[in-house]
């Protein structure tokens, strides 16, 4: 929901006024909520203590060189609890993270990066714009690991859609299927996995997706895919007699 | 003169490591804890073992046989040679292993790059995985760099907290499988790393000429980074030892530059929606400062992401004029390659994009003798001779030109 | 047996000011030193100029050793440990061993344990900062020795620096070392060896990369502000992330944070400013002495603020770095409160046992 005008803040000084910031402002109390379920993650004692702003974090990270990003403004958000800045964070910030977790070099034994991860399921529970647009064009691949237990399998290595890996890619692409046959071990000959699952396996994964709430979590972000997935999940359980 | 340049590396050189205490931190002794009070099984070494020391000082066991290879997508899928030379090593040393079809990824991939997932989910994913392995025996061998990260943490968060315990355990329960953990999480560079010398022992092609940078994996030596394992001999055991005592193993030299510690470029997401952040970083901070700082024949890496990175990020740049053009593969390919395995039947050379034919060619390798014979393998299948090549077919043992 | 004896362990600043004091006000102290030279880390480390103000540090403790030489009442045994107390408050049996002669024993009614502290091992640090792989990596403690040859060389290659940096907080203030505590002098430490490094070398550009600058009291107007006003040595909010080797220089890099940018900054020599653990000699005291250590190793102070000098053990005393991080100021300051309190406790047992 949009307001009309600038919610109260305790200082204006670290934000971007709502007007000229890349997403609608909501209510103050959104914001907080959205920061509850941050905080309430089993996790977040782990990763956040106190930052001392010594920057260890930020000389690390990739993405703080190409990027208007800091795994320091990040820990520091966090820890002022500062709803405003954490919001904005999540809406133009989080997904330019590597996260590759150079930051966890931190003397005071932060993880910024993981105050991400935790950042991002928030933002995709609960369908937020950043999340919807940095999810735009991975559907397919969403969709890959969750039914086939694998991910980016050797037939999405498509020309179309690494033009800019070389006339290789290409050739892998035209010789796909002779190619992988040509690999030694068994469970290699595969083109629509990266090796071959079993059917049994798959059901047990499909097991977890419904069971630990996974599979829901793109409910709000990706709709369409969730009713695909949801009945291809329970059609396979029920069959393997599983009651879902 | 007593301080200045020769005092002071005597100084340096005489300078007993004191004990760290993070040696204390011992997931493996927690878990057996744990173990203790009923709450999850461990999976234990059985098999001969090689002791290895981690960042820390805490001894960490390899297991050199009877393994249980936990696959890599981005291996599997797309630089296949990196798995095929991983197999082919070990079949090489005559170590038994199991190349199970009960396997998931890990699905670290897609959460790392986006989160539609959460802490219970993975943790159960990783579980089964482990369940898997521990019904057959063989104790798991993860091949990715992230797999195993992604693993350590999940190991940590299990440890950490019983609510998570109780949610995974109760998964599983509906599963028929156990809430289990290997007693040591093992990446497949660990293995080669200890046993680096008995690969060594097999080399058949000089690589004294070669001259290798190294490219350290983000999760496997900054994710959980007291199990990553150090070597005092090999950076005065300042960082991570895997790859690079490799390669001094087996004679070739390493040569050092200043984006060491940086990472490749792959960012999970950025590498399939948002290149242009993976290719500027791959080029810029890594390839094109290992051009100019040591110049190497090939780039070494230990991670699924990280030869995908640095080796397909090049053709945009190479295009745009920069000062690219190096192989990439990961240490395990390397070695095949220098124990006299075939660049495409094993390696799968073919997959990677870097012009890797200079390399072959100082190697002492015929690569386009090399490729006729694959060639030839193809026309078999083509034909309908066979249907898939085995390893008899990759070691040469099946065609005219007689074994390697 | 009671004895009216002070033992002092450790011939350091804070061991000769407690062995003074004691002496001065007319008690009999044997004075126990490990090495074969009274002087401890200042000595040992060959220190340049002493902080906060920069004398000469030899003839500076010199002028402290001849104090405790000229004092008959002084008892001084160099090269020689500490192996076993034994006895209780008023009569402990202090068990001596040196290299040459076979153990022996001294009674005395009261302990001063000043046995200081150990710099980092740089090797160590969640800091990448290669102290063993790089020769042109160095610490404080290696500088100060350089200082006092008056020969500041890159062990790389035996040229002059021109581009110098401090990495402060190397092994203090670090929750994954262990070490949570700020080691309290490496700032001023660093400011010190930096304004040296300007009068010696007026060509070098000298930098230090810091989280806070902890100038506390007179260090602020008589270390830091000349160091920026007077020698111009530049500090940047921001510590070193790893340090690693471009050309024949290091390549420092990490955050400037407060121009809020990541940087990358070329050297010829790197300092790390290494904080302050407990000694080993502290480490074995505090086990034979029975005295009770805090999570880091030091000497545990129960009484502190009011008593910084007493251990949890009756006629047991601390002094200086034994207790913590501490400057030499602190410690011989300490080391005069603990002379008066085991003074003051063997006194006050005399007068209970006379009454």
């Amino acid at each position: 929901m949009t307001v009309t005008s600038s919610p109260p803040r305790d200082t204006d000084a670290h934000y971007k006024v709502w007007d000229v910031a890349g997403y609608a402002d909501v209510p103050r109390e959104t914001k907080a909520r959205l920061f509850e379920q941050v905080k309430g993650d089993l996790r977040f004692g782990d990763y956040l203590y106190g930052c001392y702003e010594c920057g260890i974090c930020v000389g690390a990270c990739p993405s703080a060189k190409f990027y208007d990003f800091s795994p320091r403004r990040i820990a520091q958000a966090a820890a002022r609890e500062d709803v405003d800045l954490i919001y904005q964070q999540m809406q133009e910030d989080i997904w330019d993270c590597s996260q590759c977790f150079s930051c966890v070099r931190c003397p005071r034994g932060n993880n910024p990066g993981g105050i991400v991860t935790i950042m991002r399921e928030v933002a995709v529970r609960n369908g937020l714009a950043s999340a919807k647009e940095a999810l735009v064009g991975y559907t397919r691949i969403i969709y890959k690991i969750m039914s086939t237990g694998t991910q980016v399998s050797p037939d999405m290595l498509s020309k179309d859609s690494f033009p800019d890996w070389g006339p290789e890619t290409a050739d892998v692409a035209d010789n796909l299927d002779l190619w992988r046959r040509a690999l030694p071990p068994e469970t290699m000959h595969t083109t629509t996995t990266g090796w071959s699952v079993a059917e049994s396996t798959l059901i047990e994964l499909y097991l977890i997706w419904m069971e630990t709430g996974a599979l829901d979590m793109i409910a709000e972000v990706d709709p369409g895919l969730h009713t695909i997935l949801l009945e291809l999940m329970e059609e396979r359980l029920e069959e393997a007699g599983f009651e879902v | 003169m007593t301080i200045p340049v020769e005092a002071l590396r005597r100084a340096k050189a005489a300078e007993e490591p004191v004990a760290d205490r993070r040696a204390l931190d011992d997931p493996r002794a927690e878990l057996l804890e744990l173990e203790r009070q009923g709450e999850l099984i461990v999976q234990k070494i059985d098999r001969e073992a090689i002791s290895v020391m981690t960042k820390y000082g805490r001894e960490k066991r390899i297991q050199k046989s009877h393994l249980w290879h936990h696959k890599s997508c981005g291996q599997c899928g797309h630089i296949p040679g990196y798995s095929t030379s991983i197999f082919w090593l070990m079949r090489k040393l005559g170590y038994d292993y199991h190349d199970p079809h009960d396997q998931t990824s890990c699905t670290g991939w897609n959460y790392y790059a986006s989160a539609t997932s959460n802490p219970a989910a993975q943790a159960a994913v990783a579980v089964r995985n482990f369940a898997a392995a521990y019904e057959t025996g063989y104790f798991p061998l993860i091949h990715c760099g992230t797999s195993y990260g992604h693993y350590k943490d999940v190991r940590e968060e299990l440890i950490r907290h019983p609510e998570l315990r109780a949610q995974v355990r109760a998964v599983m329960a509906k599963l028929g499988k156990p809430l289990v953990l290997p007693e040591e999480i093992v990446h497949y560079s660990e293995w080669v790393h200890a046993l680096r010398h008995e690969i060594a022992a097999k080399r058949v092609r000089d690589v004294s000429g070669i001259v290798v940078s190294v490219h350290p994996a983000c999760h496997y030596h900054k994710v959980v980074p007291g199990d990553a394992i150090y070597d005092p001999d090999i950076y005065g055991g300042q960082r991570t030892a895997v790859v690079t005592g490799l390669v001094e193993a087996l004679g070739a030299t390493v040569h050092d530059y200043s984006t060491w510690f940086d990472c490749c470029g792959f960012g999970f997401r950025h590498i399939l929606v948002q290149r242009d952040f993976s290719r500027s970083f791959a080029t810029l901070r890594k390839i094109e400062v290992m051009k100019e700082e040591a110049n190497p024949d090939v780039v070494l890496t230990h991670d699924t992401g990280c030869v995908t990175t640095l080796d397909k990020s090049q053709f945009a740049a190479m295009a745009h004029g920069r000062n690219v053009g190096l192989p990439v593969m990961s240490d395990a390919q390397f070695a095949a390659l220098a124990l006299g395995a075939h660049p495409y039947r094993v390696c799968q050379l073919h997959w990677h994009s870097a012009d890797y034919r200079p390399l072959l060619e100082k190697m002492g390798i015929d690569w386009e003798k090399a490729w006729a014979e694959f060639q030839s393998d193809l026309r078999r299948l083509e034909s309908g001779e066979k249907r898939y090549l085995d390893w008899d077919d990759a070691d040469g043992l099946n065609d005219d030109s007689g074994p390697h | 047996m009671s004895s009216d004896t002070v033992a002092v362990i450790g011939g350091g600043p804070g061991g000769l000011r407690a062995a003074q004091g004691i002496a001065d006000i007319g008690h009999k102290v044997v004075l126990v030193e490990k090495q074969r030279y009274l002087g401890g880390s200042p000595i040992t480390q060959k220190y340049y100029g002493l902080t906060p103000r920069g004398e000469p540090a030899q003839p500076q403790i010199q002028q402290q050793i001849d104090l405790v030489m000229a004092n008959p009442l002084t008892e001084v045994r160099l090269g020689t440990e500490v192996v076993a107390v034994d006895g209780e408050a008023g009569a402990f049996t202090i068990t001596l061993r040196t290299e040459a002669a076979r153990d022996e024993t001294f009674e005395c009614g009261a302990i001063i344990i000043a046995t200081g502290f150990s710099h980092f091992d740089p090797g160590r640090s969640t800091q990448m900062y290669g102290y063993f792989e790089f020769p042109d990596v160095i610490t404080q403690p290696d500088l100060e020795a350089m200082l006092s040859e008056q020969r500041v060389l890159r062990p790389s290659n035996g040229e002059v620096p021109e581009r110098i940096c401090f990495i402060q907080c190397v092994g203090s203030r670090d929750r994954q070392i262990g070490n949570e505590y700020c080691s309290k002098v490496c700032c001023g430490v660093a400011s010190k060896e930096a304004t040296e490094l300007r009068e010696m070398l007026p060509d070098s550009k000298v930098l230090i990369f810091y989280i806070d600058m902890r100038m506390y009291g007179y260090w602020e107007n008589e270390i830091y502000w000349p160091a920026q006003e007077k020698h111009h040595i530049q500090y940047v909010k921001g510590l070193i992330t790893e340090v690693l080797p471009k050309g024949d220089r290091l390549l420092v890099r990490g955050e400037d944070t407060t121009m809020g940018r990541p940087m990358e900054v070329l050297m010829d020599l790197v300092v790390l400013s290494v904080g302050m653990e407990p000694s080993p000699g502290t480490r074995d005291l505090a086990r034979l002495a029975g005295v009770r250590q805090n999570k880091y190793g030091f000497i545990d102070a129960p009484g502190t603020p009011l008593d910084p000098v007493s251990t949890d053990r009756e006629g047991v005393f601390a002094c200086g770095a034994a207790l913590g991080p501490a400057d030499i100021e602190d410690t011989v300051s300490s080391a005069a409160g603990a002379a008066m309190k085991a003074v003051g406790y063997l006194r006050s047992r005399a007068v209970a046992k006379a009454n």
